[in-house]
């Protein structure tokens, strides 16, 4: 598809532009935070950051958002509508590896059988727009590891480049090419490519933190019972942090809410590190303790979903890592398990 | 799109208390829309999402046979706040109802055998499901010799007491009723399922077992099948992990890489054995 070239300083007036046009979530800077947020019209997006502080899968998977809303009448509680709202909208700026959970949520949410009703809507209504990573990352950053890279189209409708003085603007999708007229007319040549290409090899060579994700695979299949479980949890709050920083986890409870004669059915964000996430009524639990937890979190990410889906559910944002409030590392669980 | 998580309206057609107890009851729903009716075609072993709004919802399994026209029915039990919600709705009043969700018993693969059903407490429900359908007409043809072993903890535990009276009756039938402990006027079997199952030693030649229960009923009867020589292909049963959406994406019912709700609930115990012991 075609390439275009626009000037740095050009990005905050496109995306400011296209706020008029529809809904555009972009970087902003909130106190010390960078986060995605609806664009005021006074707002102003900020674009120097490395990665936002919280994964930007809320923008298809709200934290809370209503299903359908019901209202009593004589013959009880009905039904009275369906709560569904998807407006046109752009996700302008987010990381690779954020764009690459979009990918990896959509084989979980878009599946022929049972498709997601709330987060296809979403899905389908926003075109996402990366901006490639090409500064010295957080020693964090893993992506390299778990297919991905700084440089990166998966997931993403458009992917902009920092080539120097100029973005190399790359149509990656038909929804994308839809946004082409707010990118001037400045067609890339051939030199911006080989430019992009020299960053790219270079930004990936500035990850340093590897994982050895697709070598555990055949580890997880035949080590559930292994002892090494006992050895991560101990020092676990169960306060699900990882899990609700982390852009490709996608647990959510499902509850009502009354007040008066109305009444709503919401989702909201859960957590398998959660005692009661299993809990049955009858007081049985199959993930009793925290070592169930970390093991099914763990299995999750680099077993179940190699299973189901022939991918590995992390992207390497190293977001857990960074917000763990007892400092237990990913990274580091997926090595050990490499050496059992 | 048709949005999954949005309940078809039914109304509460009829209440039946199953039990002396009183906590177990059999509730039969119309479709307010008759035309859900067909989109909630289902098969014995499936169940549905039963949704109160203002409560919630609970997966329960679907009681009734896809040859009952014209309803659909669920026995519950009151357990926690939606199930105590729904022991209180009084017939006539409206509420919703999803799916119908999970496989189901494997029909095809049932069809041609013997069939062995065995069946303990309330989870016999799917299992009735499953043998008013092989009894319906002529479907009887499609399947040899059905044997069922039922129990219960004593006589005023057992469900669907009346068609377990017109079951006895037919001869294509070999009906085994047994209760832990009878009382005065109980004249049937006396004993746990696991021991009726040895007495009654159903032959493996051809044969699939059928076994829904209480853990510790399956604990002690699987014993029996493998003495019996059935495989492990040919014993099937139905798990139960707590749900909420019902369709394989809020995360909670996995089993391994199984998703409890859409996988299964139907499982063989070669396919267990190949799932993480943990449910
Ligand atoms: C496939 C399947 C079939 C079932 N069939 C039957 C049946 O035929 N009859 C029957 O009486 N019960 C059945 N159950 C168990 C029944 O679902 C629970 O007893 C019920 O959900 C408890 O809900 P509650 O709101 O009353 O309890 P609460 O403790 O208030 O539970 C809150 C919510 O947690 C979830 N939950 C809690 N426990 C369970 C559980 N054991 N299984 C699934 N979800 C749970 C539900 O979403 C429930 O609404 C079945 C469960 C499954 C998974
Ligand atoms: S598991 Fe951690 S590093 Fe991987 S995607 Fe989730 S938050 Fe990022
Ligand atoms: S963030 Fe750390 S302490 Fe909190 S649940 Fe995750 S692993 Fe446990
Ligand atoms: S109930 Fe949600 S995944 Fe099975």
């Amino acid at each position: 598809m075609e390439k275009r070239l626009i000037k740095k300083d050009a990005l905050a007036g496109i995306a400011k532009k296209m706020a008029g046009d529809f809904l555009v979530w972009a970087p902003v800077k909130k106190e010390d935070n960078v986060l995605f947020d609806p664009l005021q019209k006074d707002g102003e997006p900020y674009f120097a950051y490395l990665n936002s502080k919280n994964a930007p899968k809320n923008v298809f998977f709200p934290h809370t958002e209503t299903m359908m809303k019901f209202t009593r009448t004589p013959k009880g509680m009905v039904f009275s509508a369906e709560e569904n709202r998807a407006d046109q909208s752009v996700l302008f700026g987010v990381r690779p590896c954020d764009a690459h959970s979009f990918a990896l949520l959509d084989k979980l949410f878009d599946q022929e059988k049972y498709q997601d009703a709330y987060y296809v809507a979403k899905r389908q209504s926003t075109t996402v727009i990366s901006i490639a990573c090409v500064q010295p990352p957080y020693a964090t950053c893993f992506c390299t590891s778990v297919d991905g890279a700084p440089v990166a189209s998966e997931g993403t409708d458009i992917l902009l480049t920092d080539i120097g003085g100029d973005y190399l603007v790359e149509f990656i999708t038909p929804k994308g090419e839809k946004l082409a007229n707010y990118f001037g007319d400045a067609k890339a040549d051939a030199a911006a490519e080989t430019k992009k290409n020299e960053i790219a090899a270079n930004a990936a060579g500035m990850i340093k933190s590897k994982i050895p994700a697709h070598e555990v695979k055949p580890i997880l299949d035949v080590n559930f019972d292994n002892p090494f479980w006992n050895t991560i949890h101990g020092k676990c709050l169960a306060c699900g942090t990882c899990t609700y920083m982390c852009p490709t986890c996608h647990c959510f409870d499902i509850s009502d809410e009354v007040k008066g004669a109305d009444g709503v059915r919401i989702r909201s964000w859960d957590s398998c590190m959660f005692p009661m996430f299993t809990k049955e009524t009858s007081g049985h639990n199959p993930r009793s303790s925290q070592k169930e937890r970390w093991r099914q979190r763990t299995m999750h990410k680099f077993k179940y979903y190699v299973d189901n889906f022939n991918a590995i559910a992390c992207v390497g944002c190293g977001r857990c890592v960074m917000s763990c409030p007892v400092n237990i590392d990913i990274r580091k669980v997926v090595e050990d398990i490499s050496k059992l | 799109m048709q949005n999954p998580y949005i309940p078809y309206p039914v109304t509460v057609d009829k209440i039946i208390t199953e039990v002396d107890t009183k906590d177990i009851k059999t509730f039969r729903f119309k479709f307010v829309n008759p035309e859900d009716e067909q989109k909630y075609a289902y098969i014995p072993g499936q169940f549905g999402e039963l949704s109160i709004y203002g409560k919630g919802e609970s997966p329960i399994g679907i009681a009734s046979s896809p040859t009952q026209k014209g309803y659909v029915e669920f026995t519950v039990q009151k357990a926690g706040v939606v199930t105590s919600a729904l022991h209180e709705m009084e017939e006539g009043e409206v509420m919703g109802l999803r799916g119908p969700l999970g496989n189901s018993w494997p029909l095809e693969f049932l069809e041609g055998k013997n069939i062995v059903i065995v069946g303990g407490g309330f989870a016999f429900t799917t299992l009735r499901s499953l043998i008013n359908y092989m009894i319906y007409g002529d479907n009887r043809k499609r399947f040899g010799n059905i044997t069922v072993i039922y129990g219960a903890r004593n006589p005023g535990l057992l469900l669907y007491k009346d068609e377990l009276i017109e079951w006895q009756k037919r001869d294509d039938l070999n009906i085994n009723v047994t209760v832990d402990k009878g009382d005065a006027t109980w004249k049937g079997r006396e004993g746990f399922v696991p021991a009726v199952c040895k007495d009654v030693a159903p032959s493996k030649e051809n044969a699939v077992a059928v076994i829904c229960g209480p853990p510790v009923m399956i604990r002690f009867t699987l014993p029996v099948f493998f003495e019996l020589g059935f495989s492990k292909e040919n014993i099937i049963t139905s798990l139960e992990m707590r749900m909420k959406c019902g369709i394989g994406k809020c995360g909670r019912c996995n089993v391994g890489s199984k998703y409890v709700c859409k996988d299964g609930p139907v499982f063989t115990l070669a396919e267990l054995d190949k799932l993480t012991p943990e449910y």
